[in-house]
Parts: C-alpha cells; structure tokens; sequence
C-alpha cells in the first residue's frame, strides 16, 4: 500500500507546528514533502518599527530555547555597528551565559529524544538535571528562560564571589550527571536499537546539503563557528570541536554529550580568569548607516543576523537565518528509506526550533523597486533554472 | 435464590465492582511506583495519596463527548469496547481465588480452563485490530497492522511459558494446579526462567514499554485509539486495566503458587502476589524504551521463544525424575 | 552489551525524596533579583520618558502631566509587560525611581484589573533648586 501519512501540523511528536507529508509504501518512507509556515510571526517586520535597545527583547523571543543565541547574534551585529568594543569582563559575562545555555538546551535535548525514544525514565532525569542550570540561570540573570543579560555595549548584571561559588559546585554536579548520561546512552540496549543506524546522513551529503552544528559535525564534518571565525573569548579559552564518524541519530547523541563536556571545561575556564572591570560602555541611541552580518554558534548551529542601519534609531532591516532552516533538506534526505517508527527520532535528532526557521523572503526588483512574496517552490525552481548553464566559480569572494 | 446470588457474583464480586475497584487500585499502584522510580511525586490529592485519580480519570472521559467519524463502521465502533470489557471481565471470574475448594468447586472452576484463560485473554488484541479497522483513520490502520504483527510474536512464548508449570503438575485445571504447587513449594524454583519469559510476554500482551509500538503516542497519535473518545475510550481503557489484573492473576496462580487459605486469607495472598507482579511489570516499564516493531518480532523469536522451549524441556527431564 | 544498566540507578530512586515540588501547597524561593512585575517609586521620578520610550511592550503609559501643579499620571500595564527589566536599566535617576519586586503569581481573568494607575506628583532633582517641590501626596496606587 503506497499512501501519504501526514505528520502535523498538529502532532504529538512536534513541540511546534510543520507539516510533513510522507509517502510510505509499508513501513518505509519514500519521499518526505516538508511545509513551513505555520509558525510564522512577521518578527522581521515588527523589527524595524522598533529601537535597538527594543530589538534585542524581540530578538529574544525568536525562541524560547535558544534565545540567547539570537540576542547575542544581534547585539554582536549592532556592537559592530555602533563601533563599540564592549569591556573584557561583560564579554565574558556574555559568553559565560552563552555555554550555559548550551548546556541546558543539550539537556533538554537528551531528555526529548529519550521521549520520543519511549525512554520516559531517561526523560524525567536529564530533565531533573536540567533544573540545576535553570536555577543558576535564575540566579545570574533574574529569569529561567529569555535571560536578558545582554545590552548593548555589554551585559547588565554583574556577577559577584557567592553566585561564583555556586555556579562552580553546579558545574560539578552536572559533569559527573552528564557521564552517567552518556554510560547510559550508549549502552542500555533497547535505546541503542533504536538510533543505531537510524537517520543516515553521510558526510558527502552533510557538506552539500550545507547541514550546520551538530548534525553535521556527527557525519564527520569539523564545522563549528567557534573554532572557524574565533570571535571575543573564543580565541582565548581552549576547547575541542566534538565529532562522531557514524552519521546517525547515535552520532548526533555522542556528539551533543561530548559538546556538554566540552561546555563545562570552557566556563571553568571562563570563571577562573574572570577580568576585573566594567561590564558595559554606554552606547549611542543612533547607529551610523552600514550593513553587518553576524555569526554565531547556537546550540542547534550557525545563526546568522544581517543588519542594515540608515542612521535612525531603527534598524532598516533585520533577517535572522537560523540554524535549523539550514538543517532542513539535510532532514528531507534522512528520512528517505527510514521507518515510519523512526519518524520522530529522526526529526528530533537535528533539534528543531521550528519558530527559529518561520521566516518570509521578499524579493524586490532593483529596477522598478516592487515587492513581491515568492512561494519557496518558485524560488528554487528558478534557482535551478539559473545555475543549471552557469559555470562552476572558483575562489568566489563574497561581496559584502 | 440462586439466580440471586449468580447475579450478585457477576456484578459485585468477584464480577465486575470488584474489578473495577481492584483495576483502578491497581493503575494507581502502577502509577505510583512508575513516578517513584522516577523520581517524581505520582497521583496526589485527589483522594488520600491520590488513590482516587484513576477513577476521576474514568469518570471525566464518561463525561466527554463522543464523536464517532463518519467514514467509520458505526456498529462495529460502537460495540467493540464492550465486547472487550465483557471478555476481560469473563476471564477474571475463571481465576482460582473465589473457586478455592477443590471438593466443590463452582462453576468456574473445571478441567482445561487454563486453555480458555489464556484464548479469553487473546481476543483483546484482535478486538483492538477490528477496533483500528472500523475507524478508517490512516494512523488507527498502521497501529491495527502493529498490533497483529506483535501478536505473531509475543503468543507463543506465553502460551509455552505458561503451560510449562501445567505439565509439571499434571493438569489442565487452575486450582489444581495451585494446590500441587501449595504443597510442594520447593519446585516453584524450577519455574523461574518461565516466569521471567512470562512476565516479558506479557507485557507485551498489555502493550506498555518497551512493546507499546502499537499506539505509541510520539509516532502514530493513538494507534488504534486515535478516534476513541468519551465512554467508549474509558471502556477501553478498563478493558487493559483489568487485563492486567487478570494477567497477573495468572501468573500468580501459575508461577507463585496460587491463594491458599480460604477465602480471607486467599484473597489477602491473591492482593499480595498481583501487586508483586504488577510492580516487576512498572520496573520493566521504567526500565527500557520502545524497540521497533520489526525488533519486537525478532526479539521473540531469537530470545523468547526458545527460552520458554528450554524451559519446557527442564520441565519434562523433571517430571521424568519425580516419577 | 550489557542488560538492564539503568536497574540499579532506578531501584535506588525508590527510597529518595521527590524530586518535584508540591506546587502550589509548597512554594520555591526566588532569588534575589528575580524580574518580577515593575512599580514605581514617586519621590525619585522627574517624568524624563526614557521607560516609556525604551519599553519593548508599550507598557509605561505617562500622560496627563500637568506642569503647573506637577502632578503627572503613569500606568503601568501589566499585562502587556514582558518582564524585561529594561525600564529600570533606562531609568537615569539615582536610586532609581523604577523598581522591580518578585511578584509572579499575577495571572487574572480580566486583562483591565492588571492595570495599575499612579498619580503623582512630580520631584524636582536639580541640586540648584532650594526647597525640593515634591509633596509625595495622593501617591496611593489606583488599582
């Protein structure tokens, strides 16, 4: 029998709405058709009716799980901007908050593909675990989730010698928590059936289908933004990039508990050379006109901010290309020749944050300056149509 | 008079009050040791401990209103959640604890109804692929097509499972077989690798982890109930709860040496050893995660049933020496 | 591979406490700078605007300031507010006039009752002024 499952909008694997419609013959998908959209808030727009001291509460609330990443995307951006050189302490204050989120957010992770394994137990802890980051989170910024710490030109609170101490002994207890984890990941032998070989991606198709973050770093591709364009701190703390070679959903597990670990030793790190000092310089109301793009490592991947400024107190235009949009075709070609009971692992192993990718294109034609919205299917055949007959570049500088 | 007094067995006790009260104490046993061992707190406050919430669950379903979907099968949709709730009900009333006396045994209690315990508590599962039929609902038809499949594995290790302790005491009859294994306690040992084979078949039979492929919630909704709703879901789901009574009633009876005792004692020994199996079944709940359909199948094949095969050869080599 | 390697860590957490707070007959600690919900405190405002312009929610709403009699009224809308705290990071006074507690459990059926009226009379900072003007009178919040 050869017919189409609809998986969503509504669905209790998704935390969010998407729609993807697969065909199966039996217990094997042949082909997935995915549709965005249903998330989708007009943030861009809202973007430039705001300030950009107002912009960085709407940037946080792109998402709930990685807010941080896309305040301090955009905040990075507009700091370039402005001109401003933030001081050492509140960058690293900044970054500090930043490898803590990436802790809870890989927490929360195991904790869903535990769930969506039918793993409750393993569930119920690492998200018993999680709470211990979330209070530490509490106590540095005032709130568990959009901690909004960043400000530009810096952060805005300061952390004194008892929220130190305490950020310490939590790290203790998650590191010895995290490799429980991670024992108990790669050996219980009813989980390891299950994402054992599951999702396949190889590494040819990870690099052209321009998969970022740990989904390609678990098919063997080495790409982390961290490491490739090192940016504030970055290049000061000492860390490795987490790879796996088995392109599955194990992979992806190995790789996200390896980057936890790795998360401990940089705020260790971070903690231990604290510089003493300011945590903010002041910044101006109005940016000089100029365009940024903006990268950063987000739990899920390379987010991007493009930033345009025309020397108001608004930002003329804002777009976000977060990662899991990126991790989309790289999706479409995993499922292929998967079982429909491993529908929900698949998609959850490239952690999506289907509000982050919710995002229109607009294309403007120079000549006569007219907008129109194009459908996603227009665009790529065009696109095809295009670059079918054009020749390969070579050493391509990419102007900006 | 004796019509009245079948009639309150069927309905009070051991028929179907007794079930129900039993069944939802039970869900809340298994609910509440499910939470402990995951560190959680488990039902509170409705009622002292939260012994009450599983009938407040079974009382707001009553209460919700029920769709029945146009392109179903109206009678069929209708009338299986009583079939099955009649089938279940049925197969408890054939467990050797209100049928204690050997001398006089009642009604229930008769030469060969091990056999039909174990066919009453099959039908279940082919209620549950008509179920999935009649709803004409592409996730119900995948989660009735899981459901047949895991049938083809898990039946055969229990059924072999099960009879082994039969053999070893010579009859096809409940009660006797409790009493053979009352008075010989010591041979209840050999029986351990039929137990462990028994309790995982059956956990497959009542479709919780690490065999709920067929209405797993993260993949297919509901599977087969994924257009139940209102009375006929909260029949459903009194159907499964009192499976596992029953279930772990047989495997009581079967494996752990039966209710001795009369009737206060029996019953006090039938509570005792049911929890004991329904909290072995919680820790495997706990304890594991779902394995794929295919996995579910192989599995059986490669591990379950030749264990129980292995079990019914000791069996034999020592029925041989005793006599 | 190893069987049931999780049993040991589960039968253990058969005999610790839950983890789970009995919510809401028990109730958790906040920290110390926990954003809750903003109010204001009326001797320090000189009604500079800098809240009501950088409030990413359209909650601070100052009108009606009269100059003459100095009074001036803000509301403060608390179900549009996001929690952010930046009205107090704009605040330019020194304590600051806009200050953040730790209610939480603010949720209500009707929208209109989480609206809080102030009606003030304005304080005058310039250390050149002699006498300050502020009579902190009718500083009672109107719910």
């Amino acid at each position: 029998m050869n017919f189409k499952i609809p998986i969503g909008p509504q669905h209790p694997a998704l935390k969010e709405p998407i729609s993807l419609r697969m065909t199966v013959e039996g217990e094997v998908i042949t082909d997935v058709d995915m549709r965005l959209g249903y998330n989708h808030r007009g943030l861009e727009k809202l973007a430039e009716d705001r300030n950009w001291i107002q912009n960085i509460y709407l940037t946080e609330r792109i998402c709930g799980i990685c807010s941080h990443s896309h305040a301090t995307c955009y905040v990075q951006g507009v700091e370039k901007l402005m001109e401003l050189a933030p001081p050492r302490r509140g960058l690293y204050i900044r970054y500090l908050v930043s490898e803590l989120e990436r802790i809870h957010s890989h927490l929360l992770w195991l904790g869903v593909a535990g769930h969506e394994a039918g793993f409750d137990s393993f569930f119920m802890y690492t998200w018993r675990d999680r709470e211990v980051v979330m209070d530490l989170l509490e106590m540095i910024s005032g709130n568990r989730v959009h901690y909004a710490i960043n400000t530009i030109g810096g952060v805005r609170r300061d952390l004194d010698a008892g929220q130190i101490a305490k950020i310490r002994e939590g790290i203790v207890t998650l590191r010895k928590r995290s490799e429980y984890y991670f024992y108990i990941g790669a050996n219980e032998p009813s989980f390891v059936a299950r994402i054992a070989g599951v999702g396949f991606l190889s590494k040819e198709n990870a690099v052209a289908l321009c998969a970022v973050g740990p989904v390609a770093r678990a098919s063997g591709v080495a790409r982390d933004v961290r490491k490739d364009d090192p940016w504030a701190v970055y290049d000061e703390i000492d860390f490795e990039v987490a790879t796996a070679d088995s392109c599955d959903v194990l992979g992806r597990v190995v790789v996200r508990v390896k980057e936890l670990l790795e998360s401990y030793k940089i705020c260790e790190q971070l903690l231990k050379s604290l510089p003493a000092g300011d945590i903010a310089v002041k910044a101006p109301r109005k940016a000089k006109p100029g365009e940024v793009v903006s990268r950063y490592e987000a739990p899920r991947g390379e987010n991007i901010h493009y930033i345009k400024a025309n020397g108001t107190d608004k930002p003329e235009r804002l777009k976000v290309r977060a990662p899991t949009l990126a991790n989309y075709p790289a999706t479409v070609e995993m499922l292929r020749k998967g079982f429909i009971a491993d529908i929900p692992l698949i998609f959850a192993a490239i952690d999506p944050c289907i509000c982050c990718a919710e995002r229109t294109v607009t294309l403007i034609a120079a000549g006569s300056g007219e907008e129109s919205v194009v459908r996603m299917s227009d665009l790529r055949r065009r696109a095809i149509a295009r670059h079918q007959n054009a020749p390969v570049k070579r050493n391509a500088v990419w102007p900006l | 008079m004796a019509a009245l007094r079948t009639l309150l067995y069927l309905v009070i006790y051991p028929g179907l009050l007794f079930l129900f009260v039993y069944s939802t104490f039970c869900e809340w046993f298994d609910r509440k040791v499910y939470a402990r061992l995951q560190n959680r707190m488990g039902p509170t406050h409705t009622g002292r401990f939260g012994l009450l919430q599983p009938i407040a669950d079974f009382v707001k379903l009553l209460a919700k209103e029920d769709v029945v979907p146009e392109a179903a099968d109206k009678r069929l949709f209708t009338i299986l959640p009583i079939i099955g709730l009649a089938v279940v009900s049925t197969a408890g009333l054939l467990l050797p604890v209100w049928n204690f006396d050997l001398a006089a045994p009642g009604l229930t209690s008769f030469s060969g109804d091990i056999i039909v315990v174990l066919y009453l508590l099959s039908l279940p599962t082919l209620i549950l692929f008509l179920a999935a039929w009649s709803s004409a609902n592409p996730f119900s038809t995948i989660g009735g097509a899981r459901v047949l499949t895991m049938l083809f594995g898990y039946e055969v290790p229990l059924f072999l499972a099960v009879l082994g302790p039969a053999i070893l005491a010579d009859s096809w009859r409940l009660a006797e077989i409790a009493a053979f294994y009352q008075a010989k306690p010591l041979l209840l040992l050999t029986n351990l690798l039929g137990f462990i084979v028994a309790v995982i078949a059956v956990q497959a039979k009542l479709e919780r982890t690490p065999f709920d492929i067929p209405h797993a919630e993260t993949e297919i909704v509901g599977g087969t109930f994924t257009e139940y709703s209102g009375k006929k879901l909260a029949l459903f789901r009194l159907t499964f709860d009192i499976e596992m009574v029953v279930s772990s009633g047989l495997l009581a009876a079967v494996f752990l040496g039966g209710f001795p005792g009369g009737a206060v004692i029996g019953f006090l020994h039938f509570v005792v050893k049911t929890l004991f199996v329904i909290f072995l079944l919680s820790l495997l709940r706990a304890l594991t995660s779902r394995i794929r359909i295919d996995q579910v199948v192989s599995f059986a094949w490669k591990f379950l049933a030749p264990l129980a095969v292995l079990q019914l050869l000791v069996t034999i080599l020592l029925k041989g020496l005793l006599s | 591979m190893k069987i049931a390697v999780f049993l040991p860590e589960l039968l253990r957490h058969l005999f610790k406490k839950p983890a789970t707070v009995d919510y809401p007959f028990k109730k958790l600690e906040v920290p110390k700078d926990f954003r809750g919900t903003p109010y204001l405190n009326p001797e320090m405002c000189i009604v500079c605007r800098a809240c009501e312009r950088d409030c990413p929610a359209e909650a601070i709403e100052i009108s009606s300031v009269n100059e003459a009699e100095k009074r001036f009224t803000m509301i403060i809308h608390n179900d549009r507010c996001i929690h952010c705290a930046q009205c107090i990071d704009s605040c330019p006074t020194t304590p600051k006039a806009m200050l953040m507690d730790s209610l939480f459990e603010i949720a209500d059926d009707d929208r209109h009752k989480m609206k809080k009226d102030w009606i003030y009379v304005r304080a005058v900072l310039k250390p050149k002024a002699a006498a300050p003007t502020s009579v902190p009178q009718a500083a009672e919040p109107k719910a």
